[in-house]
């Protein structure tokens, strides 16, 4: 195995006293001092910041640009609108995911798709094929940018501090907008991975990067591992390639429409035409076997990834995600309330389970041998300062 | 990492602390720390007859669970409830914080751990 990938954060990360893990090739800060607790309850609280300049950034351009991506995607390129962003799947033949993905256009003739740096490389290698039957041109552009998320109630206070410009982007979600930093383009949109109704992304030259990390952090804002990441986007109840997406615990791939976002990230509109993985799709549109749901434990205990669930004898599924996090509760409901201090710990999951199964449907997740019962959900319930703005 | 002079530790990151015939045992400050934050702890029933090494409880943080093991064989006289109402007490100071307590049935294995500086010494391997 070569040596890790290292981002233009890492000796910021290293600095700020961060310990390193592998992910996907790249040595990334799983936490920092404060540990993933408090780094998840200040995102919902105040602000927090991710370097996900791990992700890979790929450049769309040419003639048949917009063919060409509504070949390989699964959204409606035609849809998207000039200065907005959409959630997508790059699909294969079967309907299985090769990779979820977000495509932004922040200029009119150029696309700029960000995928998953796990698979970044088989991403690079299967558009570069498919891009052969059309006029357009794919760029890496992974090195010259890097990506730093800014997500929580006050996000939008530190960027526009440290940019110095009120308007960000237009105040809806996946709206994207292009700012200066130093003379420097950086482009922001409004859309995250940790289900904060307030957050951002912005792509910066890799030269500011550092710079621009460290003055949101003296604005306020608390740097954030892949740890809290992950509590975070579980308890908002979005898919992570690897869990949700790819591959299931027997080798099987999991059909796109397992995840229910899919719905708004696969379109059949006759405008996109035909598309890799269409047929298979359509199909997984009339009905699956098997979908992903909200699960969260009754009874004590933590339900992992991999744990199996049933309903009385029957196996109904298995936990793709799961860990144990706080919530903090509300004081008391109203206009005045705030968030307390108050530390709720529960334990929650995301489950591919039968489709059978219903919402508020009560099942039993397998923890070492012992049976602890859970609860099917429609989503995770979670407090952000953000619901206040 | 923090050790405590008085104590023996395990090579799976456990420390013992004898009165007389009983022991008290919990996870090091390596341990808590390498875990990161604990979320669930999971104890033994009091009376449950465990032999050495044998997995007596789990703890849990929010990436992980983990197996902990009891360096003696004996019986779990008590079960320190505190740290399951709140497993964040062994991050906080894991070794004020023991896990259980067993009435020990061979003291010789006593020998086979470790004093602090060895056991340092793995740690930093």
């Amino acid at each position: 195995m070569g040596a890790l990938k290292r981002t233009v954060l890492y000796d910021n990360h290293v600095g700020a006293g961060a310990k390193m893990v592998d992910f996907g090739g790249w040595e990334m800060p799983v936490n920092y001092a404060g540990g993933m607790i408090e780094e998840h309850l200040y995102t919902r609280k105040k602000v927090g910041i991710f370097d996900i300049s791990h992700m890979g950034r790929f450049a769309v351009s040419g003639r048949d640009a917009k063919e060409f991506l509504q070949y390989v995607l699964t959204n409606d390129v035609l849809a998207l609108d000039l200065l907005k962003a959409q959630y997508t799947f790059l699909s294969n033949e079967s309907g299985g995911a090769i990779d979820d993905a977000y495509l932004y256009r922040f200029h009119d003739e150029e696309y700029l798709l960000v995928v998953n740096a796990s698979n970044l490389e088989k991403d690079w290698t299967h558009l570069n094929r498919e891009i052969k039957k059309f006029d357009a041109q794919i760029v890496d552009w992974s090195e010259e940018l890097a990506m730093i998320a800014v997500q929580g109630p006050e996000s939008q206070t530190v960027i526009s501090r440290l940019m110095g410009s009120t308007t960000l982007t237009e105040p809806v979600k996946n709206a994207l907008g292009i700012l200066h930093f130093e003379g420097n383009e950086v482009l922001i949109s409004r859309t995250g991975y940790t289900g904060e109704p307030l957050g951002y992304e912005l792509m910066v030259k890799a030269t500011d990067a550092a710079k621009i990390w460290e003055g949101l952090i003296a604005l306020g804002a608390m740097a954030i591992g892949l740890g809290a990441r992950d509590t975070l986007r579980l308890e908002a109840g979005l898919p992570l390639y690897g869990h949700e997406l790819g591959l299931d615990i027997d080798g099987e791939e999991i059909p796109i429409f397992s995840c229910p976002m899919a719905k708004f990230a696969v379109k059949f509109v006759e405008a996109k035409g035909d598309y890799i993985g269409k047929k298979a799709l359509e199909k997984q549109y009339e009905g699956l076997k098997r979908i992903i749901r909200p699960i969260v434990l009754i009874d004590k205990g933590v339900a992992r990834a991999g744990y199996k669930v049933f309903k009385g004898d029957k196996e109904v599924g298995y936990v793709t995600s799961g860990t144990m996090i706080p919530y903090l509760k509300r004081e008391e409901e109203g206009p005045e309330s705030k968030m307390s201090e108050e530390k709720i710990m529960r334990a929650i999951g995301l489950a591919l389970l039968d489709s059978n199964i219903g919402l508020a449907e009560e099942v039993e997740v397998e923890i070492r041998g012992n049976r602890a019962k859970a609860v099917v959900m429609s989503h995770h319930k979670f407090e952000s300062e953000s619901r206040r703005k | 990492m923090k050790t405590i002079e008085e104590l023996k530790y395990s090579k799976d990151h456990e420390w013992v602390k004898t009165e007389g015939n009983l022991a008290y045992i919990g996870i090091t400050d390596y341990a808590q720390h390498a875990l990161g934050d604990i979320v669930y702890v999971e104890l033994p029933d009091v009376g449950s007859r465990l032999g050495k090494d044998e997995v007596f409880g789990v703890v849990e943080s929010v990436k992980a669970a983990s197996d902990v093991y009891l360096p003696l064989s004996g019986t779990v006289v008590q079960v320190n409830e505190a740290i399951s109402d709140d497993p964040a007490l062994l991050n906080q100071d894991a070794f004020a914080n023991w896990m259980v307590q067993i009435e020990m049935e061979n003291p010789a294995e006593l020998e086979e751990l470790m004093n602090a500086a060895v056991y340092v010494e793995i740690c930093n391997e």
